[in-house]
């Protein structure tokens, strides 16, 4: 088995790009008219929102391949991108408490944009929950590749939850809508970001791949003997 | 005088940095060190691919 280092260089990437944006976003880039320097959070968080709704996106479409093709394969990445939405949708609601409270004068509002988002963290989080429960590995691919299908209907809830229903939290931004002093910073860290995600879920999807190797793999024999090690990527 | 514009704020900025540079960089570490345990163990069950 050869082990390719491109999710470390997607890693290395994103932490070179997010750097430069933050760097930028935090030193460079001018502060807004009405909220100031507390804009400059907006570097960090819609990066964030976008890539968390990408990663479940992206689970969506493993559950859905993984109820249609036999196999593993799609369940790893399925598990993968699951926690990695998880983990990036959480911290978009701490940087949006975080902002919430110079802006709003709350950390928290049961708004529709903000409970619809708290609806998608513990509906994948009860996901990954319930995998761990199930312990044979085809049915856990089944039920949860069906709970994910079924979580994925709050994604769009979330996104035209500004659009549909009065909420405090403002409308989505486009570049017409954003001066364009901010344009840069936000850009860099979002690709930052997205980088991030695709080097996680793949280094992730390799450790959910191992994990199966080990469940399904048959016990060894107290007595077989052990073939010594070759090096990682030797030709046979 | 109330001006409509949020004063200061700076701390709240970095807690939003600081935060999301903890958080992205323990899990991270955490999905490494769970990657290469995980090699570890299939090296010691026989696996001839060093971890």
């Amino acid at each position: 088995m050869v082990r390719s280092k491109t999710p470390y260089a997607f890693i290395g990437l994103a932490v070179t790009l997010l750097v430069w944006g933050s760097v930028w976003g935090l030193f460079y880039a001018p502060a807004e008219t009405y909220m100031g320097d507390v804009q400059r959070i907006m570097y960090v968080h819609v990066p964030t929102a976008w890539n968390a709704m990408l990663a479940l996106t992206f689970a969506f479409f493993c559950a859905v391949l993984s109820l249609w093709r036999s196999g593993m394969a799609w369940d790893n990445r399925l598990e993968a991108s699951l926690e990695v939405g998880v983990v990036l949708s959480s911290l978009l609601c701490m940087q949006g408490a975080i902002w919430a409270k110079p802006t709003w004068g709350v950390w928290w509002d049961w708004d529709p944009r903000l409970t619809t988002t708290a609806v998608m963290v513990f509906a994948f989080g009860a996901i990954l929950a319930l995998r761990q429960f199930v312990e044979d590995p085809i049915k856990r691919a089944t039920w949860s590749a069906v709970a994910t299908v079924i979580a994925f209907a709050d994604v769009p809830i979330v996104y035209f939850s500004v659009r549909w229903w009065n909420s405090l939290h403002q409308l989505q931004s486009s570049p017409e809508t954003v001066s364009k002093a901010f344009h840069w910073p936000l850009r860099i860290n979002a690709f930052g970001i997205l980088f991030l995600m695709i080097g996680l879920i793949s280094l992730r999807t390799r450790l959910a791949a191992l994990r199966r190797e080990e469940e399904l793999a048959p016990p060894l024999p107290e007595t077989a003997p052990r073939r010594a090690p070759i090096a990682e990527g030797a030709s046979s | 005088m109330n001006t409509g514009v949020i004063q200061g704020g700076w701390e709240f900025v970095w807690a939003a940095y600081a935060v999301s540079a903890t958080i992205l960089t323990g899990y991270g570490l955490s999905v490494f060190a769970r990657y290469r345990a995980a090699l570890r163990r299939r090296f010691e069950a026989g696996s001839t691919v060093k971890p």
